[in-house]
């Protein structure tokens, strides 16, 4: 397994080497100010790093993001072990979940400004509606698809409601939930992201609106390649936890 | 734990049904203390049914059945059951499976892992204690399973078609143990099986369910001697004639 996951990186490497050098070629082509050379957009990466632009606009994205995402985590694996086991109470929500998950959910970022005004909470509360909806949806078909016979086997054992959900259900739910956190963690940076731009107000959300509205075109490549190195790690993030917390697979 | 005393099954005018469908009616049954049971009968027969209403996991419409004194409404401490599936935990390792019903019946830690440690030793898989079972055939898998049914040393054994997913060759030497670990604990033991000669081989008795609705067809006692695990019972012309006689009985059902 490790040697295939190796080989797999490897790929991954050469395939993104290769197409940052044909950009790097084209760029230099000067076709077009959308297509600056990938070492310009290093330099303004490097430039931008260095006079503090760039560590703080990502300080304050990187803060909304933890603050959307941490209740967002720990509220839609609560929400979703409750779906999963009370028939009631999916009943209750199935509907409103189900439509706010396919709801294009950057029409609600006003509500947000309405509701909390032209500020970073706005951030932090895209980010938290960007996530919950997927954390909560795997959660509860982890939970959902937990083996009858499981079940059984513990009931013959005298297990009750709670030895139940302790011993079988959350367990069992677990590589769903962290599949869950992780399609969370990366709709939480797309959360980021948007509620920034929509406030155009702080963080790196901000920095591509300016960039962008003022084509500085490396800056904003510059910008936009910080985003993904945060959704990336964020991504990684949770699959480490994964990796440690789920090693029977 | 004392050792357990032997106790018998009673099924009185048991009657189940899905909705629609009857799955049991009016079954009446006894298996004796210390008894070995096969149920066998066409799929559909609802052989797995009465074995999971005896275990307690699913109430009866109408009838009663009884575990020793005990009327059954719900799972007993008396009752083991071994699944067709296995149903073994996949993220915890075989030693942690076998300690899951004596953990979910309060037995402290210590006391837990060497129960586990010797019921694994005794159903032969001693030093795979730390395997999952992911990493195990499907034989030691159920033999996993029989090491966790055991450990809480049960009086009672309920087993649902624990050999349909295992090879022929590792059913044989599974079945030899079985027989063996029985001699050497007795308890009341119910085996759902689809195979004749599994339900002969093994039992004192083989009571053939019919299908749709499960009503007790027939009764068929098994007089070969015991212990069959050492001698060549299968090559005998008695063995060959019970599985023609119970043949002749399920045709009939078909």
């Amino acid at each position: 397994m490790r040697g295939r996951d190796s080989e797999v990186g490897r790929a991954g490497v050469i395939a993104v080497v290769s197409l940052l050098g044909a950009w790097e070629m084209l760029g230099r082509l000067h076709l077009s100010m959308f297509v600056p050379p990938v070492t310009d957009v290093a330099v303004a990466w490097w430039r931008l790093l260095g006079n503090g632009t760039l560590s703080k606009a990502a300080s304050s994205s990187l803060l909304s993001l933890a603050k959307g995402f941490g209740p967002a985590a720990v509220l839609g694996v609560v929400v979703g072990l409750a779906m999963g086991r009370f028939r009631t109470v999916r009943y209750l929500l199935d509907g409103w979940v189900n439509a706010l998950m396919s709801a294009p959910l950057s029409a609600l970022v006003p509500v947000l400004i309405a509701l909390f005004g032209i500020r970073d909470t706005v951030v932090a509360a895209t980010v938290f509606m960007f996530s919950f909806f997927v954390i909560v949806v795997n959660t509860m078909t982890g939970v959902r698809g937990t083996d009858r016979s499981l079940v059984e086997m513990a009931r013959v054992f005298g297990a009750g409601e709670a030895a139940l959900f302790r011993r079988i259900y959350l367990p069992a739910a677990l590589p769903a939930v962290m599949l869950g956190l992780r399609l969370g963690a990366v709709q939480a940076v797309k959360g980021m992201v948007v509620g920034e731009m929509l406030i155009s107000l702080v963080g790196l959300g901000e920095r591509l609106i300016y960039y962008g509205n003022t084509f500085l075109i490396t800056e904003l490549y510059a910008v936009i390649a910080s985003v993904l190195v945060i959704a990336l790690l964020a991504s990684q993030a949770v699959q480490a936890a994964d990796r440690a917390l789920v090693r029977w697979k | 734990m004392a050792a357990p005393g032997l106790v018998p099954i009673v099924v009185e005018g048991v009657s189940k049904a899905f909705g629609a469908v009857r799955a049991l009616v009016d079954i009446n049954l006894r298996v004796g203390a210390g008894e070995f049971l096969s149920l066998i009968g066409p799929s559909g027969c609802g052989k797995t049914t009465l074995l999971k209403t005896i275990a307690g996991l699913l109430p009866v419409d109408a009838g009663r059945i009884t575990v020793g004194d005990r009327t059954v409404t719900g799972p007993g401490r008396e009752c083991s059951v071994v699944f067709q599936d296995f149903a073994l935990l996949p993220w915890a390792t075989a030693q942690r499976n076998v300690e899951f019903g004596l953990l979910l019946r309060g037995v402290p830690a210590a006391e837990r892992a060497s129960t586990a440690r010797q019921a694994i030793a005794k159903v032969g898989l001693a030093g795979f204690e730390e395997a999952y079972p992911s990493q195990l055939s499907g034989g030691m898998q159920q033999r996993v399973g029989l090491a966790r049914a055991l450990a809480v040393n049960p009086r009672v054994l309920l087993m649902d078609e624990p050999f349909a997913s295992i090879d022929e060759q590792t059913r044989r030497l599974f079945q030899d143990d079985l027989l063996r670990l029985w001699s050497e604990a007795r308890k009341t033991v119910v085996l759902v099986t689809h195979s004749m000669e599994e339900a002969i081989y093994l039992a004192d008795r083989v009571v053939v369910l019919s299908p749709r609705p499960g009503r007790v067809h027939e009764m068929l006692d098994v007089p070969l001697s015991r212990p069959r695990e050492s001698s060549d019972v299968r090559a005998t012309a008695e063995f060959a004639r019970l599985v023609d006689d119970l043949w002749k009985i399920l045709r009939k059902l078909q």
